[in-house]
C-alpha cells in the first residue's frame, strides 16, 4: 500500500514539474512578445480612438480619427507612392538576389569571399547607408556623377534626388544594394537544399542549365521565393528612412512614403491619436497583403 | 541638471557651461539635438515628464509653448535688468505670451546680404557698392555668372523652407508684404509682394544663376555653398562671419542688408531663447543662470570676445563688434522680424508643409499660379484649425 501511494504520488508531481518546466522554458519569449509586441499593438489602437497630442489634453474620439483618413489626400497619395516603390524594387531585388544567388552556389574556389561581400551593405544601418548613397549622388561632388560623365554617358551632372523619376530610381538602387544580401541567402539556402539527384538526372535527360533553373530550381525553392516575397513587401511597404534621409519626401512631396506621413503626423503635427490610426490601417493591408500571398504561392504549388 | 539645445545654433555654450560649472556646486551639463529632431525630442520629454532644467529653444517654435504654459514665468528677471530695453527685440517678442514674459534671448541671428568682393571685382563691379534692389541683384548675379563656367550668381538652398523664410520673407518686408496678418490669422501668400519675390527667385533659377544643386539642398549646404568662392552673393547670417573670418580669411566678403523690390531694408531675426520647462527639477538654480548668463562681463567673456553677436545690443560699441560687417549684423538684429504663432512648424518650418511646399513649386515647378493658390488655401486652413 504503501508503495503503491508513494508511486502513484511520485507520478504526478513529476508531471507537474514537467509542464512548470515547459512553461518557464517559454516563458521568455511569452513575456516578450507580451511586452514588445502585445502591449505596444494594444496602445496603438487605443491610441488610434483618441485625440491624443504629445502635450495637452487627451480627448475619446471614437472613429472619428478612422474617419478623417478617408479625406486625407496626402495619405491615399502616400499609399500610392509607396506602391509605386514596391512595384519597382520587388523585382528588382528578387531578380537580383535570384541571380546573386545562383553566381555564389558554386563550390569554387573565394566563394565565401563574394557571399561575404555581397551581404555586407545588409549590416550596414539604413541611415548610415542613405547619408552614404546622398554623397555618392551628389551633383558637384559625387562619384556616380564623375563615373557617368567621364564614361561619355551624360554631359553636365544630374541631380538625381531633384526629380521624381530619378529619385525613385536612385533610391532603388541603393535600396538593392543596401538590402539584396538577405534575399540572396535565403534564396541560396533554398538552392542548397534541392538534391543533387534531381539535377544530375535531369542533366542525364538533356536539360541545359537555363531549362533546369526555370523547371527545378525555380518550382523547388518556391517557399524562399514566398519569404523573400513577403519580407521584401512589406518592408518595403514600412519604407520610411532612406525617404527621410535622401529626399525628405521631396521634390515637391512626391516622394512621402506611408510611415514618413504617419511620422509626420505624429511626431512634427504632434496628432499621435491620428498617427496611430494611419498606422493601424497600414498594418491590416499589410497582413491581407501577406496573406494574400502565402496563400497564392502555396496554391501554386499544390495546383 | 541640464540644458537642452539644438546644435549647431549656440557657439557660445561650452564655454559659458564651463564658466558656470567652474564656479557653482551644481553643475549643467548640455544635451544638444540634431536640428531637426529638436522638436520632436522636446515635444517627447515634455510628454513623457523628463525635461531639461533649462532649454534653448529656436525663438520661432517659442510661441507654441508659451501658448499651452509649459514654460515658467520669468517677468520678474526681465524686471529686474537694468538693461531689460536693450535685450534684443524679436526676441523678446516671441518670448512674451498674454503681457508676461518666458524667455530672454540666447543666441542671436539675424540675415542679412552677403556678397564675394572678388568675383565683383572680376566682374567689373565696385565692390564697395552692394545691390540697393531686386533689378540690382539680377544684374549683378548676370555679371558675376559670366565671369567663369563654375561661377555663379546667386544661391539659395531649395528645399528647405526653414532657409527660404530667412532670406526670402526679409525680401518680400522690405516691399512692404507679408505672408499673413501680424496675428497670423489671415493668409496673405496670394498676395502681390510673395509672388514677385518667388517670380524674382524663378528669374534668376531659370536664367541659371543658381547651382542646379540648390534644388535639392535641404540646408547642408546653406553655408558652405559660399565658401567655395564660387558663388556671387547669398543670404546668410552672422554665423558665417566667424567661419569666414577664421577659417576662410582668403575670401574676401562684403555684407549688407537684405533690398526690397524697389528698396528699403528687411531681415529675419533668428537664433535661440533660453527658457524654464515647467516641470524643471532646479528651477531656482536655473533661474539664477538666466540672472547670470546677460551680465555684461559674462557676455563680453563668451560672447564678443569670440565674436558671437550678444543678446544685449548695448554691448554693440564693444571693439569686438568693430568689423565692418559685425555692425552690420548688429544692424540686422535692431530691424529683424520673426513670424509669430503657436503654428509655426505646421505652416512654416515643416519640410513637408506648405511653405516648403510653394517654394519648390513656384521656383521649380511648372505652375506658378497654382502653386501660391494651393499654400494660401493651406495656410488658411491650418491658422483656422
Amino acid at each position: 500500500m504503501n508503495e503503491k501511494t508513494s508511486a502513484g504520488r511520485s507520478v504526478a508531481p513529476w508531471r507537474a514539474s514537467r509542464k512548470l518546466i515547459g512553461f518557464l522554458f517559454v516563458l521568455p519569449s511569452v513575456v516578450f512578445v507580451l511586452v514588445m509586441l502585445v502591449t505596444p499593438l494594444c496602445l496603438t489602437i487605443w491610441m488610434s480612438l483618441h485625440k491624443w497630442p504629445l502635450f495637452g489634453e487627451i480627448e475619446f474620439a471614437g472613429w472619428r480619427n478612422y474617419s478623417k483618413v478617408l479625406a486625407d489626400v496626402q495619405f491615399w497619395k502616400s499609399l500610392w507612392f509607396t506602391t509605386e516603390y514596391t512595384l519597382t524594387v520587388t523585382p528588382l531585388i528578387l531578380g537580383t538576389a535570384f541571380c546573386l544567388a545562383l553566381l555564389v552556389k558554386g563550390g569554387y574556389r573565394n566563394v565565401g569571399l563574394f557571399r561575404t561581400a555581397y551581404f555586407l551593405p545588409v549590416v550596414i544601418g539604413f541611415a548610415a547607408s542613405s547619408l552614404l548613397w546622398v554623397w555618392m549622388l551628389n551633383d558637384q561632388l559625387g562619384i556616380v556623377n564623375r563615373i557617368l560623365l567621364d564614361l561619355g554617358i551624360i554631359d553636365a551632372p544630374v541631380v538625381w534626388l531633384g526629380r521624381k523619376s530619378t529619385a525613385l530610381l536612385s533610391i532603388n538602387l541603393s535600396i538593392v544594394w543596401k538590402v539584396v544580401g538577405l534575399s540572396m541567402i535565403i534564396l541560396l539556402s533554398g538552392m542548397q537544399a534541392i538534391s543533387r539527384e534531381i539535377i544530375e538526372a535531369a542533366s542525364i535527360d538533356g536539360a541545359g542549365s537555363l531549362r533546369r533553373i526555370t523547371h527545378i530550381t525555380v518550382p523547388m525553392i518556391r517557399r524562399s521565393i514566398a519569404l523573400v516575397l513577403v519580407i521584401t513587401v512589406v518592408g518595403s511597404y514600412l519604407a520610411f528612412d532612406h525617404f527621410y534621409i535622401m529626399t525628405r519626401g521631396g521634390p515637391q512631396n512626391e516622394t512621402i512614403t506611408a510611415v514618413y506621413w504617419i511620422f509626420t503626423n505624429s511626431f512634427t503635427y504632434f496628432k499621435m491619436g491620428y498617427g496611430a490610426a494611419l498606422s493601424m490601417i497600414l498594418l491590416v493591408m499589410l497582413l491581407v497583403l501577406s496573406v494574400a500571398q502565402i496563400r497564392l504561392l502555396e496554391k501554386n504549388q499544390h495546383g | 541638471m541640464t540644458l537642452m539645445s539644438r546644435e549647431g545654433s549656440n557657439p557660445q555654450i561650452y564655454r559659458l557651461l564651463d564658466e558656470w560649472n567652474a564656479n557653482h556646486e551644481l553643475q549643467i551639463r548640455a544635451t544638444l539635438v540634431p536640428q531637426r529632431d529638436f522638436m520632436t525630442k522636446f515635444g517627447v520629454s515634455l510628454a513623457g515628464g523628463v525635461v531639461p532644467d533649462l532649454v534653448a529653444i529656436d525663438l520661432i517654435y517659442v510661441p507654441r509653448f508659451t501658448s499651452i504654459g509649459q514654460l515658467i514665468d520669468i517677468t520678474d528677471i526681465v524686471q529686474a535688468m537694468p538693461f531689460a530695453d536693450s535685450l534684443v527685440p524679436s526676441h523678446m517678442r516671441l518670448s512674451s505670451w498674454q503681457g508676461k514674459n518666458y524667455g530672454l534671448p540666447f543666441a542671436v541671428e539675424a540675415s542679412f546680404l552677403l556678397y564675394n568682393k572678388q568675383l565683383f571685382r572680376a566682374a567689373g563691379l565696385d565692390p564697395e557698392r552692394a545691390p540697393l534692389n531686386w533689378e540690382e541683384i539680377y544684374d549683378y548675379a548676370q555679371r558675376i555668372n559670366a565671369v567663369g563656367p563654375d561661377t555663379f550668381g546667386f544661391y539659395f538652398s531649395g528645399a528647405c523652407g526653414g532657409c527660404a523664410i530667412f532670406t526670402l520673407a526679409p525680401l518680400i518686408w522690405a516691399s512692404g508684404g507679408d505672408i499673413a496678418d501680424e496675428a497670423f490669422t489671415t493668409s496673405s501668400i496670394d498676395s502681390a509682394e510673395v509672388r514677385a519675390a518667388l517670380q524674382f527667385y524663378r528669374r534668376m533659377w531659370d536664367a541659371g544663376f543658381v547651382p542646379p544643386g540648390a534644388v535639392v539642398d535641404g540646408g547642408e549646404n546653406f553655408t558652405a555653398a559660399f565658401l567655395t568662392g564660387k558663388i556671387g552673393m547669398i543670404a546668410s547670417g552672422a554665423f558665417v562671419i566667424e567661419q569666414l573670418e577664421t577659417n576662410y580669411s582668403h575670401l574676401d566678403y562684403g555684407v549688407a542688408l537684405l533690398p526690397g523690390q524697389h528698396g528699403g531694408a528687411a531681415s529675419f531675426a533668428g537664433g535661440d531663447v533660453i527658457a524654464i520647462p515647467k516641470k524643471a527639477k532646479y528651477v531656482e538654480e536655473a533661474r539664477e543662470f538666466l540672472h547670470w548668463f546677460a551680465e555684461r562681463d559674462v557676455q563680453e567673456r563668451n560672447y564678443a570676445a569670440f565674436r558671437v553677436l550678444p543678446v544685449r545690443l548695448d554691448l554693440a560699441g564693444h571693439p569686438a563688434y568693430a568689423n565692418p560687417a559685425m555692425q552690420v549684423a548688429l544692424e540686422t538684429l535692431r530691424i529683424g522680424r520673426t513670424p509669430m504663432t503657436p503654428k509655426y512648424n505646421d505652416l512654416i518650418g515643416d519640410l513637408n508643409g506648405p511653405w516648403s511646399l510653394l517654394i519648390q513649386q513656384a521656383i521649380f515647378g511648372d505652375d506658378m499660379q497654382q502653386a501660391i493658390e494651393d499654400a494660401d488655401r493651406r495656410f488658411q486652413e491650418i491658422m483656422d484649425e
